[in-house]
């Protein structure tokens, strides 16, 4: 056998094991939570290389310690799993930085972080003022986290109070042309309503690239031609504006009789629609 | 246009807006929504027939303006 064909045999061989192996580590090793997996990383892919690279050597010099490298990370996260105190030995722990918006210095030198690499890695996650800040801690990954004062904390709906509906996922409905079914049942409907839905948008099945239906039951289509401008569903907007007209007209309504029986009964009409609209608005503006 | 045309156009549009409510309540899968497409649309309906009742009443006043 030439050398050069035992030297690609060897090639496929160490990528093959290198491809198992690192299927047998599973995701976990990919996140690299702490240094140590990045290093068993590396071993591994170090130990792959001798197999093309020594020759004489027999094959199993290469495999059996990557096999080995591949069990111990295994058993080492099994063992972490099971126990709180190995789990803080083999992974360490997390190093508060900053508490109650003050700087815990001491536990700076233990991580022997300078002040400008304090500051460099909260700008890195947009804090420029260490006024700002409420609590950050290094992870044991060697990111630094930073929960801001409230005061500084992104405005979010429960924030502002407000009430907005539960976000449900679309289901893609059509992918090239092709109907998803599975898709289609799983949020309640038919090949029958999808039909109907894009006759109403004036489109064939076959031109759709890709067709989303939300919760409410919106259909959004996207075409192959792209010069074509399809209408995005209007009908929710549409009912909002309408019940908002009809309150406005009630209201100029009780203004405009004269009978006060009509006015009483307009009045309430007017307010019982406007309670509809705050209730229902946030569905129907999306 | 005379009062009642115009109470009966603002009667037409509730309905149409009752309607769709009804259908997005039977169209949404979220409970939730569910709940408050139906709350709304009962709600709604309830106006209608109190917009039906005062129609009524002002085609009693103005019988020429009887009808569409």
């Amino acid at each position: 056998m030439p050398e050069w064909v035992h030297i690609i045999i060897r090639t496929l061989i160490s990528f093959c094991a290198m491809f198992v192996f690192a299927r047998l580590i599973g995701k976990r090793q990919l996140s690299q939570i702490t240094f140590f997996e990045y290093i068993v990383g590396i071993a591994i892919g170090d130990m792959a290389a001798i197999i093309p690279d020594e020759l004489d050597a027999p094959l199993y010099h290469g495999l059996l310690p990557m096999a080995v490298y591949t069990a111990l990370p295994i058993a080492l996260s099994w063992v972490a799993l099971k126990s709180k105190s190995a789990r803080d030995f083999l992974e360490g722990h997390a190093r508060v930085l900053i508490r109650d918006g003050k700087i815990l210095e001491d536990n700076l030198k233990k991580e022997r972080m300078s002040t400008d690499e304090l500051l460099e890695h909260l700008r890195s996650k947009n804090v420029f003022k260490v006024a700002d800040v409420e609590f950050a801690l290094m992870e044991s990954n060697g990111t630094v986290n930073v929960l801001v004062k409230s005061e500084q904390q992104p405005l979010t709906p429960k924030r502002m109070g407000l009430q907005v509906p539960p976000e449900v996922e679309p289901q893609a409905v059509i992918m090239d042309g092709q109907i998803m079914d599975e898709a289609l049942a799983t949020i309640g409907f038919n090949r029958a309503w999808l039909k109907t839905e894009l006759e109403k948008q004036g489109v064939a099945v076959e031109n759709v690239f890709l067709a989303q239906v939300d919760a409410t039951g919106q259909l959004y289509i996207d075409v192959y031609e792209d010069k074509l401008k399809i209408p995005e569903p209007q009908i929710l907007p549409l009912t909002n504006i309408t019940l908002k007209k009809v309150q406005a007209d009630l209201e100029s309504f009780a203004l405009a009789t004269a009978d006060v029986q009509a006015k009483r009964m307009y009045t309430e009409a007017a307010e019982r629609i406007q309670q509809v609209i705050d209730k229902v608005g946030p569905y129907l503006t999306r | 246009m005379t009062i009642a045309q115009q109470v009966k156009t603002t009667l037409a549009n509730l309905k149409s807006a009752q309607a769709n409510l009804e259908s997005f309540a039977l169209a949404t899968q979220n409970k939730q929504a569910k709940q408050v497409y139906t709350q709304a649309a009962q709600t709604t309906q309830s106006v209608v027939d109190q917009l039906q009742q005062r129609v009524g009443q002002l085609e009693k006043e103005e019988p020429t303006y009887k009808g569409f």
